[in-house]
């Protein structure tokens, strides 16, 4: 009996610790992002590290999410044409691939590749400078590391991410395009009619307003992990890895969030 | 007359509940150079990063100048404070995306860097060049022209010769002791190399669990009958 009772304590002890550190988590990031906007309004903006980050978080990213879209594209034509031709709804399969991929697959595609390509090598590089004293030698030269590191990168992440949506929201209709015009014989001119046709303003808004929210995931995820990244090489490896997973996660949560609130508009 | 600097009253820091700074007394004196030695885990670093502001004590008071207890300051006048001391970290520390001219543009916006080059004895050549194409010797001295380029009130050495081999350690100390020496500079040096306390310090601290277990004049260490600086110096365990 003592024993039992000794081992539900130490269940209900080692519980309440996986509580109390999953609020101090909680209650570090809020105040990470509390920094973050005090800062970025009271102090210096660094207009060349944005932009220096913007191409690299946006520009650089360009081929793989370029390359994920258009695949995506044709895959979701060949497998709409298999359900559709079923019920010889083809002529259907344009509206299916442009809302599909402007609502949907651009944004959290996107999102996803740039979790694990750009959030991956800011947690990387803000865990190397973190290890290596490079933010204390900042802090001691009069620079603050969220003006200087932070708050760049988490601006890029925002804005870049809706430019590279549309450069994929483009490519994945053509994607689509090119399947159904060469592959299922659609007529070019009527496949693009139809997709100029069906798809409304707020198909492609919403895409886009994921697409800025999973900007800021990414990077301010990246950040908060390098940032607080300890020990060693091994530290750095756990920020990065902390920093895709969590990112993953929190794209695929609010994308479910936004999704629900553009439903109901 | 010795004038106070810095003084570090009672000071306690622990992390969970290895306690590394136990009830720590230390006064640093105006324009002297201070070496803290001890070995490795004693926590020389800790108590460097606690007087810089890098790191918050959990009791106890450091006072610098006019500044009562900089555990109190608030973000703005603890940036104001940091930027009194000038630091040649461990790894010096340079931002390795930036360029030698870049990395040192950080401490002094001048545009050009041939008279502190010189003085730290390194060419202008490499200015244009990135950290990690420099040796960690001439990473040390970029690191040392930036902490004193922009003339800090107390310069702070941490392990300034470790990982160098003992020809380069030799030259950078002659160099620390050239230049500490010339501008009378307050200096801290953490180290456990006997070579660089010889060479430059005034008066050393002995750190051993969180206290300083022995202080006192630099030329004297050799005569004190503590057995663990007798031991450190000998390199006894």
């Amino acid at each position: 009996m003592t024993r039992l009772l000794s081992s539900a304590l130490t269940l209900t002890k080692r519980l309440f610790k996986i509580i109390f550190s999953f609020f101090y988590s909680i209650g570090e990031i809020v105040e990470f992002f509390l920094k973050c906007v005090k800062y970025f309004i009271t102090e210096k903006f660094y207009v060349n590290i944005f932009l220096k980050q913007f191409l690299k978080i946006g520009f650089n990213s360009l081929p793989v999410v370029g390359l994920t879209s258009i695949f995506t594209g044709m895959v979701l034509a060949l497998q709409s044409y298999t359900g559709f031709s079923r019920f010889s709804a083809e002529s259907a399969i344009p509206n299916v691939v442009v809302l599909s991929i402007t609502r949907e697959l651009a944004p959290v595609l996107a999102g996803l590749m740039v979790a694990g390509r750009s959030g991956a090598a800011i947690a990387a590089e803000i865990g190397t400078m973190k290890v290596t004293e490079q933010i204390d030698a900042l802090k001691t030269l009069s620079t603050n590391p969220f003006n200087y590191l932070i708050i760049p990168r988490i601006l890029a992440g925002i804005i870049s991410l809706p430019l590279l949506v549309i450069v994929g929201d483009i490519i994945g209709v053509m994607g689509g395009y090119l399947i159904c015009v060469n592959l299922l014989n659609f007529n070019p001119t009527v496949y693009l009619q139809n997709t100029y046709n069906f798809v409304e303003f707020i198909d492609v808004f919403s895409g886009l307003v994921k697409a800025s929210v999973f900007g800021f995931l990414i990077t301010f995820m990246g950040c908060y992990h390098g940032f607080n990244a300890k020990g060693g090489a091994q530290g750095v490896g756990q920020s990065t890895t902390y920093s895709v997973v969590s990112s993953s996660i929190l794209i695929l949560l609010m994308n479910y969030i936004i999704t629900s609130f553009f439903f109901r508009l | 007359m010795r004038k106070k600097k810095i003084i570090v009253k009672d000071i306690y820091k622990s992390f969970k509940e290895k306690v590394v700074l136990n009830k720590l007394n230390l006064d640093v004196y105006e324009s002297e150079s201070l070496s803290i030695i001890g070995e490795s885990g004693s926590g020389k670093s800790i108590l460097t990063r606690c007087i810089v502001g890098l790191l918050k004590y959990d009791n106890g008071s450091i006072s610098f100048g006019n500044l009562n207890n900089i555990n109190n300051l608030n973000d703005k006048e603890k940036m104001d404070y940091m930027s009194k001391f000038g630091i040649l970290f461990q790894n010096s520390a340079l931002l390795d995306s930036l360029n030698i001219k870049e990395n040192l543009k950080f401490a002094s916006k001048q545009d050009s860097f041939n008279k502190i080059l010189d003085e730290v004895g390194l060419p202008n050549s490499i200015l244009k060049k990135y950290p990690s194409e420099l040796s960690v010797g001439m990473q040390k001295r970029v690191g040392l022209a930036r902490a004193i380029l922009k003339k800090p009130e107390v310069l702070i050495l941490d392990e300034p010769t470790t990982g160098l081999d003992p020809i380069i350690a030799r030259q950078i100390n002659s160099l620390i002791k050239n230049l500490v020496k010339k501008s009378k500079i307050t200096t801290i040096t953490v180290t456990h190399d006997m070579e660089s306390v010889y060479e430059f310090a005034d008066y050393v601290a002995f750190l051993k669990k969180g206290i300083i277990e022995w202080y006192g004049k630099a030329r004297k260490i050799n005569k004190s009958r503590n057995s663990s600086v007798i031991n450190f110096i000998k390199g006894i365990n």
